[in-house]
């Protein structure tokens, strides 16, 4: 109940507007909660339920929900993590080439993980990781700085001061060097998937060039220690 | 501090009482109501209906048919009220013939916001001396959970008709912090009936659409019609009961007609969440938009139909899924002076 709003259904949902007219604005009035797709969740009994899961599920009951994007699903092969990756590669809205490279990545993560499993000896193959959905989002996670810098001005000279990074923020982060990384150092004739399923596999080991940038920002924001304390939020 | 940006077109009426002092005097008030009451016998002998057993809606009914009006905004149209509805409640005068005022917090020029602050910080004093007495005689502290999804707080539009007073945005989210404190506490049950005054209900369920039954077709099987729309595309479609599950998109299977994975999947996201791929076959016909678009509204559409075929339990779990709501997104017009909704020109320095 933090912005009380009596939900106008009467009327159809044209042009909501809001008072003060921010930049940032979506059709939806703000009372609307986001939908909920995995059937697993709607399927736990009541007593599973903490206290927390339980107060969402009242509040879910009285809120009205926004519509599923295109791209959420309950099938088992839609993921957010893929897909928000799949945006961030789109050019010009080319959503099929973008979704077809990322299969094509998948693909290939695939194919060099077997080849290695085939060729690996009898006790090594259990530590082999053939799953490309878990080498991504592990890739991902690796990658992902724990701090972050920020330029704040102060009596006229710019600073680099350390600062603590949202979740999305990290996540963001981590995607965007992925892909800026695979755009840039790549030779000419190479193929995105291939470089994309190299990179994700030396991110999965910790190597590589993302890791590296990784560590540079935090040698940077432990050497730019001494300026932590112009943070003021 | 909570910036309000969110008020829905119902709630953006003017708060007229606030406005100054009162414009219309009591006594003036006095007469209007015994005309109005004088001139509602008075049409209903006209109308020749019983004028004790006159209501409102009966002077609504008689006044449109003794007056027609073509006009298109119904507040032109000629109405007759009671003048309570008609002239809105206006602050009396608050000064005494001396000039004195007569509420202590006069010169704030807010008196009645203060007043109120005062008081409910009063009842928050109140549930904290009564709380440590508990604590003192070493009684549990009641803690029934209020139900908070139920039931929302007045609106600031409300909250200024209620005190006749004008509200910045900063007062009206103080006060609702206060009262958020105060509902926060263990024992602020002794002061429900003071909270309550502050506190609207939400309607129960935002289910309100009624279920279609089934229909028969002539071979006896059961099938169910539902309508939906994405941006510029319409698509109806009709989900038969037994059947192999195929779907039938203007006469053309889906795979020819959605080349692409993702549309497919659209369509069949309803049924996979409903477990019952195999068991329903639909044919749809869509018009309008773009690939993606006509995929979402047959995705509406079908989920909507197969609402007759589901407990009403999984109806609310498809609503949670997102499956039943119209997505209100549709292109964003350009404005001049810039090249595109949000573009603006190449900026020139000369």
């Amino acid at each position: 109940m933090a912005a009380p709003s009596a939900a106008g259904l009467g009327r159809r949902l044209r042009a909501w507007l809001p008072r003060i007219m921010p930049v940032r604005w979506s059709r939806y009035n703000p009372s609307y909660l986001e939908p909920e797709a995995k059937k697993e969740s709607y399927q736990k009994p009541l007593e599973a339920l903490t206290e927390e899961e339980r107060e969402q599920m009242e509040l879910k009951a009285v809120r009205p929900i926004k519509a599923a994007p295109p791209t959420l699903s309950s099938s088992v092969f839609s993921d957010p993590m893929i897909s928000k990756f799949t945006n961030m590669m789109m050019k010009s809205g080319n959503k099929v080439l973008a979704r077809s490279l990322m299969s094509q990545t998948l693909e290939a993560v695939k194919r060099k993980q077997l080849e290695k499993y085939h060729k690996a000896p009898e006790n090594e193959k259990e530590t082999i990781e053939c799953n490309p959905y878990i080498i991504f989002h592990q890739a991902l996670k690796n990658c992902q700085p724990i701090i972050g810098l920020s330029n704040i001005t102060k009596g006229g000279k710019t600073y680099q001061v350390p600062v603590p990074l949202t979740d999305n923020r990290k996540r963001f982060l981590a995607m965007k060097w992925l892909i800026t990384e695979c755009r840039d150092n790549k030779h000419r004739r190479t193929m995105m998937p291939e470089k994309l399923s190299q990179e994700l596999l030396l991110a999965f080991n910790n190597e590589g060039p993302v890791i590296k940038r990784k560590h540079v920002l935090h040698k940077m924001a432990e050497a730019n220690r001494a300026y932590a304390h112009f943070r003021w939020w | 501090t909570l910036r309000l940006i969110c008020t829905t077109t119902t709630v953006q009426r003017k708060n007229v009482g606030a406005s100054g002092p009162e414009k219309y005097t009591e006594a003036f008030i006095k007469k209007q109501i015994e005309e109005f009451n004088l001139g509602k016998r008075h049409l209903a002998n006209m109308m020749g209906e019983d004028p004790e057993t006159f209501t409102q809606e009966d002077i609504d009914r008689a006044i449109a048919y003794l007056f027609p009006s073509g006009l298109f905004d119904k507040q032109a149209r000629p109405m007759m009220k009671h003048p309570t509805e008609v002239f809105p409640e206006q602050r009396k005068i608050q000064w005494g013939e001396d000039g004195r005022p007569f509420h202590f917090l006069f010169y704030t020029g807010k008196q009645s916001y203060y007043s109120l602050m005062h008081e409910t910080y009063e009842k928050l004093l109140n549930v904290q001396k009564h709380q440590d007495q508990l604590i003192a005689q070493d009684l549990p502290l009641q803690k029934e959970k209020r139900n908070l999804a139920g039931s929302r707080w007045l609106t600031k539009i409300e909250l200024e008709e209620m005190l006749l007073e004008k509200l910045s945005d900063d007062d009206y989210s103080r006060f609702i912090q206060l009262l958020q404190k105060l509902v926060a506490l263990p024992c602020a049950d002794i002061e429900e009936m003071y909270i309550q005054k502050f506190s609207k209900e939400v309607p129960a369920q935002l289910q309100k659409v009624v279920v279609e039954p089934l229909q028969y077709d002539e071979r006896g099987v059961a099938f169910s019609t539902g309508e939906g729309k994405r941006k510029t595309a319409r698509a109806t479609a009709v989900v038969y009961d037994s059947g192999t599950g195929k779907i039938t998109v203007n006469g053309i299977d889906i795979l020819r007609y959605f080349p692409v994975l993702q549309d497919r999947e659209q369509l069949l996201f309803p049924f996979q969440f409903l477990g019952r791929i195999g068991k329903h076959d639909t044919v749809c016909t869509v018009s309008g938009g773009g690939r993606s678009a006509q995929a979402g509204a047959i995705r509406l559409a079908s989920a909507k139909a197969l609402r007759s075929f589901v407990t009403e339990k999984e109806v609310e779990f498809m609503r949670q899924a997102g499956l039943l709501t119209v997505d209100p997104r549709v292109k964003e017009r350009k404005k001049p002076g810039q090249e595109g909704p949000r573009r603006k020109f190449t900026w020139k320095k000369r």
